[in-house]
């Protein structure tokens, strides 16, 4: 039976392109075969601004058919905080004042709305790299060579920074002690996990980003209040990284990486990821179409407990379902996690390292 | 030769959130039969973004089953079936994969016009972003605040109720201008649309307020009087909203629609049309109650006096919406389902690991529990908002409980996933709470969509599969209804076989018993309860005879209690839980 797994993407070098999209129209402001840096605007957009909807009727003592006589201003004028609207009267006169910057774009009931001035919008780069394409009014295709590792959880935005590993092995949990000043301004590289004092710590000397493998459940909530993005590999809980990205991201330690914690696992998926940008003249092939079948020799990673984060290879795939732990009869691979003997592990708890 | 008769083989491909099922219906000796079916994991999002690739996998499957090709080299199917079987004669799809349509209610009272504007929006893939209603927790509310809520709440669709027929103006016309100033102040393009379900006296100044700030949708008033509630035109609405505007945007769809005369089916609509079918079977008397739980939704469509009832939660399946869930209610919500201790802490991480492996399934026993307790908690929710728009009638015994129900279906990779089907059971009468007799059906091969849509193209083939054993008895329920201290005898059980041979069995107030009566077998079941115990056989104390079929669990006498009480004690509670386990062979 053929198994379509899913994949994740942990590539030493590969061309890497990414789309840097406005949230509604705006001004693309790079063109085809400009080099950018990750902080550099390429592109900006006005978002909609604040806005009041402004009673007039009522402070002025009138009913809504006589407001248009009392206005001071008329769709479409700028008016500025504090400046007079609608008034009625002249010794004792009631008034009615702008509460902000903006334009009167509506009126009617006896009010009028004012929409303050739109918030400027700037998309940034995100990596080093050159833009490949562009979508009119909208955004760019910017490209790089380097290496790529999704996560599989994350919080925060994008960010950027050195990468510096804290763990000599990929079980090694990150400890506030590791933590010191050399770290300010880096992305850390943990192993199986943290804990609050080493996330206090990171927070103390401004760290750009954390890559773990297992985040701590307890943590959940305190990761969310950071102000950099943090990237997990394997799962929540505590569970080693995956050796491929941690020899991956140990071999690129010192390099300038972009990291990126926003997650969305369904509608448009978004994982998170670190992207390392690297000087090569020499690019393989991009990456192959996905849907490549499970076979004997794949390299695969287990996803959930009791072998989350495992890596290995497929040794053989059992024709006929065996059963689990929980009761279930399931198909499955036997797969060579470099213990005594290959363990069973089902097809849908298996993912192809790519 | 008339149409109907000319269409042979059918393939039915489902595209769930997470997985994609293919099922292959075909003439056997004259008569069609459930002949194979495939699962791959749904292949709308990123890298496939494209549903056709999830369809193809799982119809591969059938392909390796039976031998039988189904896409021609260029991968268009093969349609209709050739002389050499390849291909074919009609394909159609049913899909939930798509994302809800995202909804703010507006309204007079929480208690009517909102929650019968919210009974309308949970027919169909929905979910609600925020609602504003005249109670006095909302009134406070400025005009500006509730603009505001709409603007960053974005949703797809205002739906405005409020006002019976004739009754209240100014408050529903208030509503309505500020929705449409809400909208008017969205980029042209992104504006919400809005589905006016009020007093239908106000049309036309509805009309006029929202002008062209947004595309304004009519329907009948949901509640058109204080007892009275119609839902069927705002439900259209709603649905042909999230047809042309959610499943229609599904990736690759439309070459799906290339493959099939007939159009693209929600999940749900398929489903309610098996359950409507069901009722047309049984004892028109109870009612019919289908549950499908999905990765992402819960479905809960009732069929009484004919009249059906379909509810779905768009934000609550096994796979998203658990941690929500936790989040909104906390972690006791589900840990007081499990037989043995969870941290709160771990049942969030055992979520969120779900929710980022959708595919994946529990390997270790603890997280198959947190599993089939979010089921349990999923039904119970879809059931607090579907129950009070049922009309029953006779059905409904007793106001609080569930009203009595002939079959029970349940459906959904989940439930026919789940090990042991003594499992399946307990999580369906700790979710509703059936009481009288019922019959629970189990979907094992996941095809009650299928038949559902295949019912519309050609009834005779669902009538056929449905009777060659496409969905699995899994038991007989007896829950008797009445206060008693526990140990008390309530009832008297005789089951005798159709194959000989008889036995009776006093049920203690508290037990959970298993009688054998396994699949196939039918026997005659006499129940005499006690004075003050109600088996759904006329009353309390009323005693009678029933024909049983068996299942794959047997006869289940569910004396428990209703409503369900489960200890306060944590301890106690799980010991009380791993009983159970064991009582119905879990």
């Amino acid at each position: 039976m053929s198994y379509y797994s899913f994949e994740t993407q942990i590539t030493p070098l590969t061309m890497v392109r990414r789309e840097r999209m406005l949230p509604v129209p705006g001004d693309v402001l790079v063109r085809i075969g400009d080099r950018v840096e990750p902080t550099q605007v390429v592109a900006r957009a006005n978002l909609p601004g604040d806005f009041r909807i402004v009673p007039v009727a009522r402070p002025l003592g009138v009913p809504t058919s006589q407001v248009e006589r009392h206005m001071r201003v008329s769709l479409g004028d700028e008016v500025q905080r504090g400046q007079l609207i609608a008034k009625r009267g002249r010794l004792f006169a009631y008034t009615v004042k702008s509460p902000l910057d903006g334009m009167v774009t509506a009126s009617g009931g006896g009010r009028v709305l004012i929409e303050a001035s739109p918030t400027p919008f700037d998309l940034r780069a995100y990596i080093y790299g050159t833009v490949s394409n562009m979508i009119q009014h909208y955004g760019v295709i910017i490209e790089t060579p380097g290496a790529v590792i999704q996560g599989v959880w994350g919080t925060g935005g994008e960010s950027l920074g050195v990468l510096k590993c804290t763990a000599e092995s990929p079980d090694e949990p990150l400890q506030a002690q590791a933590i010191d000043p050399t770290c300010h301004g880096s992305i850390l590289v943990a192993g199986a996990g943290l804990d609050d004092a080493a996330l206090d710590r990171a927070q103390e000397l401004q760290v750009r980003g954390i890559v773990v493998g297992g985040l701590p459940p307890e943590l959940i909530s305190h990761v969310e209040r950071l102000s950099f993005p943090i990237v997990v590999t394997e799962g929540i809980g505590t569970v080693p990284m995956a050796t491929p990205i941690f020899r991956l991201l140990t071999t690129n330690d010192g390099r300038e990486a972009s990291i990126n914690g926003q997650v969305q696992p369904r509608w448009g998926v978004v994982r998170p990821e670190i992207v390392i940008p690297l000087p090569a003249e020499m690019v393989p092939p991009a990456q192959t179409e996905p849907g490549v079948p499970l076979e004997i020799g794949t390299r695969v990673r287990a996803v959930r407990a009791p072998y989350m984060g495992a890596v290995g290879t497929v040794v053989a795939l059992p024709p006929h379902a065996r059963r689990i732990q929980t009761g279930a009869r399931v198909h499955g691979a036997e797969v060579d996690l470099g213990q005594e003997a290959p363990v069973f592990v089902p097809l849908a708890n298996l993912e192809i390292l790519r | 030769m008339s149409e109907e008769q000319h269409l042979g083989s059918i393939l039915l491909a489902d595209c769930g959130t997470v997985m994609t099922k293919a099922v292959l219906l075909d003439q056997v000796a004259g008569q069609y039969r459930f002949v194979a079916q495939g699962e791959a994991p749904t292949t709308a999002e990123y890298p496939w973004s494209d549903v056709t690739a999830g369809i193809r996998q799982a119809v591969e499957q059938i392909s390796q089953f039976t031998g039988r090709r189904f896409f021609d080299a260029g991968g268009d199917l093969i349609s209709p079936e050739t002389t050499s079987r390849e291909g074919v004669d009609v394909f159609a799809a049913t899909a939930s994969a798509s994302q809800p349509l995202q909804v703010v209610l507006g309204g007079l009272v929480r208690d009517l016009s909102v929650a019968s504007a919210q009974r309308a929006t949970a027919s169909t893939y929905s979910i609600v972003k925020a609602i504003l209603s005249g109670n006095s927790q909302d009134a406070e509310l400025t005009e500006e605040s509730r603009a505001r809520t709409i603007r960053d709440a974005a949703p797809d669709v205002i739906c405005i109720a409020g006002g019976t027929e004739g009754g209240a103006a100014g408050p529903v016309l208030k509503l309505v201008e500020t929705a449409a100033l809400a909208c008017s102040l969205m980029e042209q393009g992104t504006r919400p649309r809005m589905l006016f379900a009020g007093n239908s006296r106000l049309r036309r100044q509805v009309v006029r307020i929202v002008d062209k700030r947004a595309e304004l949708h009519v329907a009948d008033n949901v509640r058109p009087t204080s007892t009275e509630e119609n839902l069927h035109g705002a439900q259209a609405q709603l649905d042909a909203l999230y047809v042309q505007g959610k499943m229609g945007q599904l990736p690759g769809i439309s070459a799906v629609g290339g493959w099939s005369a007939a159009s693209l089916t929600p999940t749900a609509r398929a489903f309610s049309q098996l359950v409507q079918y069901l009722w047309h079977l049984g004892d028109q008397s109870a009612g019919v109650l289908g549950v499908d739980i999905g990765a992402a939704n819960t479905t809960l469509v009732a069929v009484f006096d004919g009249q059906v009832f379909t509810t779905i939660r768009g934000d609550l399946g096994i796979t998203f919406g658990g941690e929500q869930l936790v989040r909104r209610q906390g972690a006791e919500a589900l840990t007081r389902w499990l037989p043995a201790a969870m941290s709160a802490d771990e049942v969030r991480g055992v979520l969120i690991n779900k929710e980022i492996r959708p595919t994946s399934i529990q390997q270790e026993p603890g997280e198959l529990w947190l599993d089939q307790a979010l089921t349990r908690e999923a039904i119970r929710t879809t059931l607090r908002i579907a129950h009070p728009g049922w009309r029953p009638g006779t059905a409904q015994a007793y106001p609080d409980l569930l009203p009595l129900c002939d079959t029970i279906v349940v459906s959904g990779g989940t439930l026919a996933h789940t090990p042991r089907p003594g499992q399946v059971a307990l999580i369906v009468l700790d979710a509703l709470e059936p009481i009288g007799v019922s019959t629970l059906v189990l979907d094992a091969y996941g095809l009650a969509p299928a038949l559902g849509n295949v019912a519309t193209i050609k009834p005779m083939a669902a009538v056929e599969t449905l009777d060659s054993g496409a969905l699995v008895n899994l038991a007989t329920v007896v829950a008797p209804v009445g206060q008693a201290r526990r140990g008390d005898i309530v009832l008297k059980a005789k089951v005798t076989y159709d194959s000989g041979g008889a036995f009776g069995v006093d049920i203690a107030y508290g037990d959970l018993e298993v009688l054998p009566l396994p699949p196939g077998q039918q026997a005659v079941l006499e129940l005499h309860p006690s004075r003050q115990f109600d088996v759904g056989l006329g009353g309390p104390g009323k005693a009678g005879k029933r024909r049983v079929s068996g299942g794959l669990v047997g006869l289940i006498i569910d004396a428990r209690g209703r409503p369900l009480r489960l200890s306060g004690k944590a301890d106690r509670r799980q010991s009380q839980m791993q009983q159970w386990l064991w009582d119905v062979g879990g």
